[in-house]
């Protein structure tokens, strides 16, 4: 019994440590999205050695005897429907699977099982060397999942020359290692552009993304976030990195760049956001300005010891007069965004349900939503 | 036979009788106290109810010789009101499998193909009729295509879904509810329009998670769905006002969502809804105002409407409580289209969609 059900303790032990790591940070999506990315490593891996054990058994049921098959629930159907079935179940439901009865995954893990427990009869040390197996393939998916992360500024660095023109005018807010990667791998194939770099207040971190790009012998000008409107008329086209995409393509992104994307969207600029398929989160933001967001300290924004009087706690009515609000991000909704290039190619906003169905199942969304609605 | 096949009351759609039958049906007791005008209109919709009633039972004993009609059948399971349509027509091809003298699966498809056309073609103004007996066919052709050992399992299997399917849709509702709870915060204004089960479903649980939240009904003339609809949830001790359909532009400031169900989504994402959806959307969509739809998955349905008069016309009559000189003409289609643009996102039960997956999920199913 141990074996049959190592996917799913393999699945609980990753949810519970999952849980404390997304605990750990709220905000920060990315951890979220890491941890359903290898929940469903396994349930994809688990299920390929599934499939594969069942058709064995298969084979053997023909042969010898008829006990499996009278066991199993339909016996209208052969191995192969069920496999079909099973693997429905890892697909989001959908309009092909409507009529078909496997909508209860707790039926597929029985069939499976009872596949297991009749092989186990003949063959039990083929079972361990399964569970083996299963474990195998996770830690090679997963070593696969950390490849794709840390090579994802590549890949989208690899299409900067598709997207930037001879000649054109790039503006850009805030600093993103992926957008300077992007801006450098054209630079590189000898396209000559111009870059605005807005500051991006109240870190200033467009100051040594300037300073970086000037170092690669990029043109760049430096402005402040209020010039992005009276500069925009001569952008060719915005690109900005993301801090999340949600579920129906709006981004979450450092604070600023709503304006930026209202500016672009008035003068018909194309809006190009740079993602890693990690930053994907398959949740749909629910008042994003307030839940997914993080408020900095006042520190950033002014010099406690000249403003130390107005911050006063102890004067008149018990409480500051001056309040600082320092958020961290923005949320642009999806009708802003012209593009997304991830690591998979360029996308439009309202195809990352598609990106969503292919990273993440259908069963790890619900759980960790509870999750998530508890911050 | 052939008259059999024809709408009974060719100036009123036999799926507005359907919706007015029902409306009858489930509120008579709290329309008997409304005012003389609306008990008029109550009486119509129960004569219209009956007649459409009486006329399939004629055409069944004309076609006495054949012993079984499928229109028959479906008018038997649309009768009752919990009932979708779309799992009538789909329990009404599983009494034509039971029916049937086939002994191989063509002859079974064929006979089914048969029976799905004349069901379409007695009620071509309903959509969810037509979604559901498409995909009921479909699942017939894909399933067949499957490997059964035998004819008769496979027969069996498929009367066996096809009674189950009632219990799944039941099963959508409660998903989308569960799915919808996420969007429903607490203190907000959600303005409805029609009554659609799936709507009532979603503010039924969102009332039970103890949310706080208020609703908008319009009124819905002429059948005053929004009465009903804020009958049920006054009886749930929901915070409810009604609006005349005029007013909803100037309320809309006070609006957080608009919630609205549908009679089909069709292939551009859009929804076909009661008469009244497009310009709500229109007016919410203008004031920025984010519009919901709840709606269950077998309501897809292959068309693709490019404006208003597009579509076939669902006629009703209207009761404007005095009489109309013959000269006047009078608007009686009962619903319109909105165009995916004017949406937000779908509730439905494989999932929260943007209209564009509405497309999707319809070519891989039917390409």
């Amino acid at each position: 019994m141990p074996y049959t059900n190592q996917a799913a303790a393999l699945i609980h032990s990753v949810k519970a440590v999952g849980e404390r790591l997304i605990a750990a940070n709220p905000v920060e999506l990315a951890v979220g999205n890491v941890v359903r990315r290898v929940l469903h490593i396994v349930r994809e891996e688990d299920l390929s050695l599934t499939t594969a054990a069942m058709a064995g058994l298969n084979l053997s049921a023909e042969s010898d005897d008829e006990d499996d098959t009278d066991r199993d629930n339909h016996p209208a159907l052969s191995a192969a429907a069920i496999a079909a079935a099973s693997r429905s179940t890892l697909r989001p439901p959908s309009l092909q699977t409507l009529l078909e009865d496997v909508p209860d995954s707790a039926a597929v893990p029985h069939t499976s099982s009872s596949g297991g427990d009749s092989e186990g009869k003949s063959k039990s040390a083929d079972k361990s060397s399964r569970s083996r197996k299963l474990k195998h393939d996770v830690i090679e998916a997963v070593n696969e999942l950390i490849q794709d992360i840390s090579t994802c500024h590549e890949l989208i660095a690899e299409q900067a020359v598709e997207h930037i023109h001879q000649n054109e005018v790039i503006l850009t807010l805030g600093s993103s290692r992926t957008v300077l990667e992007f801006l450098c791998a054209a630079k590189e194939k000898k396209r000559s552009f111009r870059v605005f770099v807005a500051e991006g207040a109240p870190r200033y971190q467009g100051h040594l993304l300037a300073k970086e790009l000037v170092t690669r012998g990029l043109q760049t000008t430096l402005i402040t976030d209020s010039a992005v409107f009276a500069m925009i008329s001569r952008v060719n086209m915005v690109i900005v990195g993301a801090h999340a995409v949600m579920a129906n393509g709006g981004v979450i992104a450092p604070v600023g760049l709503n304006m930026v994307a209202l500016a672009a969207q008035k003068h018909a600029v194309p809006f190009v956001v740079l993602a890693g398929s990690h930053k994907l989160c398959p949740l749909y933001p629910h008042h994003p300005e307030v839940l997914l967001n993080e408020l900095r300290s006042p520190s950033e924004l002014l010099d406690f010891g000249e403003f130390s009087d107005c911050l006063d706690f102890g004067s008149g009515i018990g409480a500051p007069l001056l309040h600082v609000v320092n958020p961290t991000f923005d949320y642009v909704p999806p009708k802003l965004v012209s593009l997304f290039i991830t690591d998979t190619g360029g996308h439009n906003p309202s195809y990352m349900y598609r990106l969503i169905a292919d990273y993440y199942s259908a069963d790890d969304l619900v759980l960790e939503r509870r999750t998530t609605s508890g911050n | 036979m052939a008259d059999s096949l024809q709408n009974p009351k060719p100036d009123i759609s036999a799926y507005y009788q359907t919706r007015a039958a029902h409306h009858a049906v489930v509120t008579s007791d709290w329309l008997a106290q409304a005012q003389s005008a609306v008990s008029i209109q109550t009486n119509d919709d129960v004569s219209s109810g009956s007649d459409g009633r009486v006329a399939p039972t004629g055409g069944g004993t004309g076609g006495d010789n054949k012993t079984f009609s499928v229109i028959d059948e479906f008018n038997s399971w649309r009768k009752q009101p919990d009932l979708a349509e779309a799992v009538a027509a789909i329990r009404a091809l599983a009494a034509v499998i039971r029916a049937s003298q086939a002994t191989t699966m063509m002859e079974l498809e064929i006979e089914l193909k048969k029976a799905s056309d004349s069901l379409k073609a007695w009620d071509a103004t309903s959509i969810s009729l037509t979604a559901g007996c498409d995909l009921f066919m479909r699942y017939v052709t894909r399933t067949s295509a499957l490997e059964y050992e035998d004819f008769n399992s496979a027969r069996y299997r498929l009367i066996e879904r096809a009674e189950k399917f009632g219990e799944i849709s039941y099963k959508a509702r409660r998903i989308i509810a569960m799915l919808s709870q996420d969007f429903i915060f607490d203190g907000c204004t959600i303005l409805v329009h029609g009554f659609s089960r799936v709507v009532l479903e979603v503010l039924k649980t969102a009332a039970e998670n103890k949310k706080h939240f208020r609703v908008f009904c319009t009124e819905g003339r002429p059948d005053r769905t929004g009465l009903r609809l804020s009958n049920e949830l006054a009886k749930l001790d929901v915070p409810v006002k009604l609006l005349i359909d005029s007013a909803v532009a100037y309320t809309m400031d006070e609006v957080d969502m608009v919630l609205v169900g549908a009679d089909g989504v069709v292939e551009s994402g859009g929804i076909i809804n009661m008469m009244g959806t497009y310009q709500i959307a229109l007016v919410s969509h203008s004031m920025n105002k984010p519009v919901y739809v709840a709606a269950e998955s077998y309501k897809f349905a292959r068309l693709y409407p490019l404006d208003q008069k597009d579509m076939g016309p669902a006629l009703r009559t209207i009761d404007f409580g005095v009489p109309i000189p013959s000269k006047v003409e009078v608007e009686k289609s009962a619903r319109d289209y909105t165009p995916p643009q004017y949406l937000t996102l779908l509730f439905t039960d494989l999932g929260v969609l943007t209209p564009s997956v509405v497309s999707d999920e319809l070519i891989q199913l039917y390409l």
